[in-house]
């Protein structure tokens, strides 16, 4: 045993001065590695900056030609168009940027249209009537969803989902009205089951045992299609969209995109949203519940207010990931630079314009500056949201405590 | 919320839960979907499906695999795709009928698939062999000409043929790989006759395997009647569907499988295999984890053990916490921007001078591609550490240091090694997220065709700077990039399946060993 004698004052000192120097290193490896990382937004300011700053250099823009919209020779009116690469070898390529910015803002909020109500759904059943083990059960498996790559999201959306749904249009738009009355018809039709048959079939359980219950909506709205189409839109659903409304089906659109992406941005608000609505301190509930509220109304009435913030940053975190998705609106949105309203067009995202152009562009030019200018704007716009709903995360498990619970 | 009193339905719940339970199960029941898409698509595609002659009641024949129907452009009936093979005779390996335009449909158990190495499949009939293997080595070459064997024997001669043929290709890629390169290599590096002797000799052996390959064509007849000869050695596969059983196509069903696993893509990608592509995978990022693992854990313990825990240190950890959420594409334009153009650009004006106008370091290659993964996971690493560590109780380190460690020791002796699941889970959430990503990777330095893995018998072993394949920007180039991509599709799923399970399957170690940790270390206050 060497450490039973008094050790020796060289010893000592060479512990000492080892533990010193490790001290020392670590600072230094972790400083540089922190100061490393948040470099990213450092560098690409620098990048952009000569972009404004250097006036008489061929390649300075300015702000208004990018978001504003520009009279183009051999266009009458004043338009936004991103055409980098000039077809012509005597045209000027099209720099405004304001069309991705649009794209990129459409597929998010169609992103966030299909998985805010899927996520807070799901987020509210297995915090509020799921029991603990299907819960356990259900978190990782949704955490499995969320680890699914972009690229083979995108490969399903964009070479099955989107022509499947252009083939069964019509089947596609039936079950979308079906599903709602259906899941209220199964709540109504348990109801009015026998008792045995009730207490098998609980509300906790409802997420295992309305599935087959969902494939067989599925079915009936699809032998139910050709009737509606039939009776409602002359038979052609999307030339009845074509003649009414003016609306051009393009097979990769933004809903497409908005399906997909949805998938893949579920799981995250999902998580953090189940997080914020079961940290509510449960006396919360349980108050309401014992003055008579239902557990729907304590939801509504207590909990859902308290967790809101919580819920909100969840949100948050999600359109963040939505803005930045690169590889499922490259595959299927049809990657066009238009600035529609429709959501059954398609469009380019900055996200995608950066992956498809950069490597062609030449360095230093004002064309790889200003991908790098999208860059700079989502980082800034994913940092910004990111900080902003981890503030209210911190505010909100502050006050948790102060009710005192969790 | 303890759910015990859920026996029945609480009173007047109303309709509205019945929506939160649908969210519920549609998520879960997209998932599955998904998954179950991507297994039967992924798997089936192996399997030898049968092969359908069909007569069309314009007279005209073909011999094909029905893909898919569809709805014919302006309503009345049906038309179904056909993968009818012989791109060499008919142009186009595909044909749409319509359903109703058919006559008869038949599987003749003498209808062979072939699988070739140029213009992709054959499908017909096998007429004769000639200049085949009549059982013995050396007369194979004297009077092959008017060796013409038909019928079945011929099926079974080619059979035979090809299973000799793999053997042969086998040994000259390791003739090639074993002995020629390397004594060409030791050549090249000075002059000496035994070598020059050896290397000769081995080239020699070289061209008599090659002329043992190219011998012997088959007579094919397609189903309509066009005659072709097709020599041997360009004969990947032969089957014929309709006569295996079912053990027989289970057999070919796990060759096929092995063979995607093995072998390096054809064909533009759209046919062959994946293996470089899991090669260059695997490659980047293990890679990836080397240059991860120690940093991460470094600027972790300093955030968690050494820094002064004030404001400052709250900021940056919320600041690294949430480039988790930045865009991969953003680390990929910076991996550009400063490790391909910027450090990559001058190690090539510093030492590689002499080939300069070509880039050496100065274009996306696999050491870029690490360190921007390394980078973009990054934050993975040091969440999950920082967790790890501050889940350890304070009185672990203070009962540490009591005993005279100093805070090295403690941190080695103690910490460490119980934070050791938190890192682990950190590592694996790391790799999981980077075997996934391929935006930044289109970037610095992905290929769609890297015929050389970044890996061989050539100073120094390990080559940083080649482009490689990797499996999600394989099933992307497959799926979106190919003249042909029908023909691509079951390989892209394939490649989707694979890149899933892997994913999968290290995301469960994750989840297990974070599990396993919680339960080990209780479950603390969260900070």
């Amino acid at each position: 045993m060497r450490d039973a004698f008094p050790p020796s004052r060289y010893r000592q000192r060479l512990r000492q001065g080892v533990d010193r120097l490790a001290t020392a290193l670590i600072t230094a490896g972790g400083i540089g590695v922190i100061v490393a990382v948040l470099g990213i937004g450092v560098f690409l300011a620098v990048e952009v900056v000569p972009l404004f700053w250097a006036s008489g250099v061929a390649g300075t823009v300015n702000i208004d030609a990018l978001w504003l919209p520009q009279t183009y020779a051999g266009l009458d009116t004043p338009q936004f168009r991103w055409q980098p690469a000039a077809a012509m070898p005597d045209e000027t390529p099209r720099y405004s940027m304001a069309p991705l910015a649009w794209g990129t803002l459409k597929a998010a909020l169609w992103a966030l249209v299909i998985a805010v109500p899927l996520a807070l759904g799901a987020a509210i059943h297995s915090a509020m009537y799921m029991p603990r083990r299907l819960r356990s059960r259900l978190k990782p498996t949704l955490e499995l969803m969320e680890a699914l790559p972009g690229v083979v999201i995108g490969f399903i959306a964009g070479l099955v989902l989107a022509p499947w749904v252009e083939r069964h249009l019509a089947g596609a738009f039936t079950l979308v009205l079906v599903m709602i009355p259906g899941l209220f018809a199964a709540g109504m039709l348990r109801a009015r089951l026998p008792r045995p048959w009730r207490a098998r079939l609980t509300l906790g359980w409802a997420g295992l045992w309305l599935m087959p219950w969902l494939l067989l909506l599925g079915v009936a709205a699809f032998e139910l299609a050709p009737w509606l189409e039939a009776r409602w839109f002359d038979d052609d659903l999307r030339g009845w969209l074509a003649t009414r409304f003016g609306l051009d089906y393009a097979s990769r659109n933004a809903l497409i995109v908005g399906l997909a992406m949805g998938i893949a941005v579920m799981p995250s608000i999902y998580a953090l949203a189940e997080d914020a609505l079961s940290g509510v301190p449960s006396s919360l509930a349980e108050g309401a519940e014992a003055l008579g509220a239902t557990r729907w109304q304590a939801l509504w009435r207590v909990v859902l207010p308290a967790a809101s913030p919580g819920v909100l940053s969840a949100v948050m975190i999600g359109a963040g990931r939505a803005v930045g998705e690169t590889m499922i609106v490259l595959m299927a949105s049809g990657n066009t630079a238009l600035m529609t309203l429709s959501p059954l067009e398609g469009m380019r995202s900055l996200a995608a314009s950066i992956a498809i152009e950069l490597p062609e562009a030449a360095p230093g030019g004002t064309h790889y500056r200003l991908l790098l200018m999208a860059a700079l704007l989502l980082f800034v716009f994913t940092f910004l949201v990111n900080t902003l709903a981890e503030v209210v995360r911190t505010r909100l498990r502050r006050r948790y405590r102060r009710l005192g619970g969790a | 919320m303890a759910m015990s009193k859920q026996r029945g339905f609480p009173r007047g719940e109303g309709p509205w839960p019945w929506l939160t339970a649908g969210s519920v199960a549609i998520s879960l029941l997209m998932l599955g979907a998904l998954l179950l898409l991507l297994a039967v698509r992924g798997l089936g595609h192996f399997w030898p499906a049968p092969v359908t002659l069909v007569e069309l009641q314009d007279g005209s024949r073909f011999a094909g695999m029905a893909v898919k129907e569809a709805p014919l452009p302006g309503g009345g009936g049906e038309e179904r795709l056909y993968h009818t093979a012989n791109r060499d005779l008919e142009g186009s390996p595909w044909t749409w009928v319509e359903v109703a335009t058919i006559e008869a449909e038949r599987h003749p158990d003498d209808l062979v698939v072939l699988e070739r190495q140029r213009w992709g499949a054959f499908h017909g009939r096998l007429m004769a062999l000639r200049g085949g293997d009549d059982g013995v080595e050396g007369q194979r070459k004297v009077g092959r000409e008017d060796a013409l064997v038909e019928g079945e024997a011929a099926w079974q001669s080619l059979v035979a043929r090809l299973a000799e043929l793999e053997a042969l290709r086998n040994e000259l890629a390791r003739l090639r790989d074993d002995t020629i390169l390397p004594l060409a290599s030791r050549l090249a590096d000075g002059e000496n006759a035994t070598l020059a002797a050896e290397l000769a000799r081995a080239e020699a052996r070289l061209r008599e395997l090659q002329m043992t390959m190219e011998s012997g064509e088959v007579l094919l007849e397609s189903v309509d009647g066009t005659r072709l000869w097709q020599p041997i050695e360009g004969i990947v596969r032969a089957q014929r569907p309709n006569a295996m059983s079912v053990p027989d196509k289970l057999a070919a069903w796990g060759q096929g499988v092995w063979r995607f696993l093995a072998e390096g893509p054809r064909a533009a990608n759209s046919a062959g295999g994946v293996w470089p592509a899991i090669f260059g995978t695997v490659l980047m990022v293990l890679l990836m984890s080397v240059l991860v693992a120690p940093f991460g854990v470094l600027a972790a313990i300093y955030l968690n053990e050494v820094a002064h825990q004030g404001r400052m240190t709250r900021l940056v950890r919320i600041a690294v916490r949430n480039l988790a959420g930045v865009p991969s594409i953003v680390y990929g334009v910076f991996g550009l921007g400063v490790f391909v153009y910027g450090i990559g650009g001058s190690l090539d004006e510093w030492f590689f001078a002499d080939t300069l106008p070509s880039p050496t370091f100065g274009t996306g290659g696999l050491l870029w591609a690490s360190l921007t993964l390394a980078l973009l996971t990054l934050p993975v690493v040091i969440v999950a550490t920082e967790e790890g560590l501050a889940r350890i109780p304070d009185h672990q380190r203070e009962g540490a240091l009591a005993l005279g460690a100093t805070r090295l020791e403690m941190l080695t002796r103690v910490v460490l090694p119980m934070a050791t699941p938190a890192m682990l889970t950190g590592m694996i959430l790391a790799v999981a997220r980077a075997a996934g990503e391929v935006a930044p990777l289109m970037l610095v330095g992905v290929a769609k065709l890297a015929p050389q893995v970044p890996v061989d018998g050539n100073f120094p072993f390990l080559h940083l700077e080649r482009k490689f394949m990797h499996l999600g920007y394989h099933i992307y180039d497959t799926a979106f990039h190919g003249s042909d991509v029908q023909a691509a599709l079951p390989l892209a799923y394939a490649t989707a399946l694979l890149l899933v399970l892997v994913i999968l399957g290290l995301n469960l170690t994750a989840i297990f060993l974070r599990h396993h940790l919680r339960s080990r270390h209780g479950r603390l206050p969260r900070h």
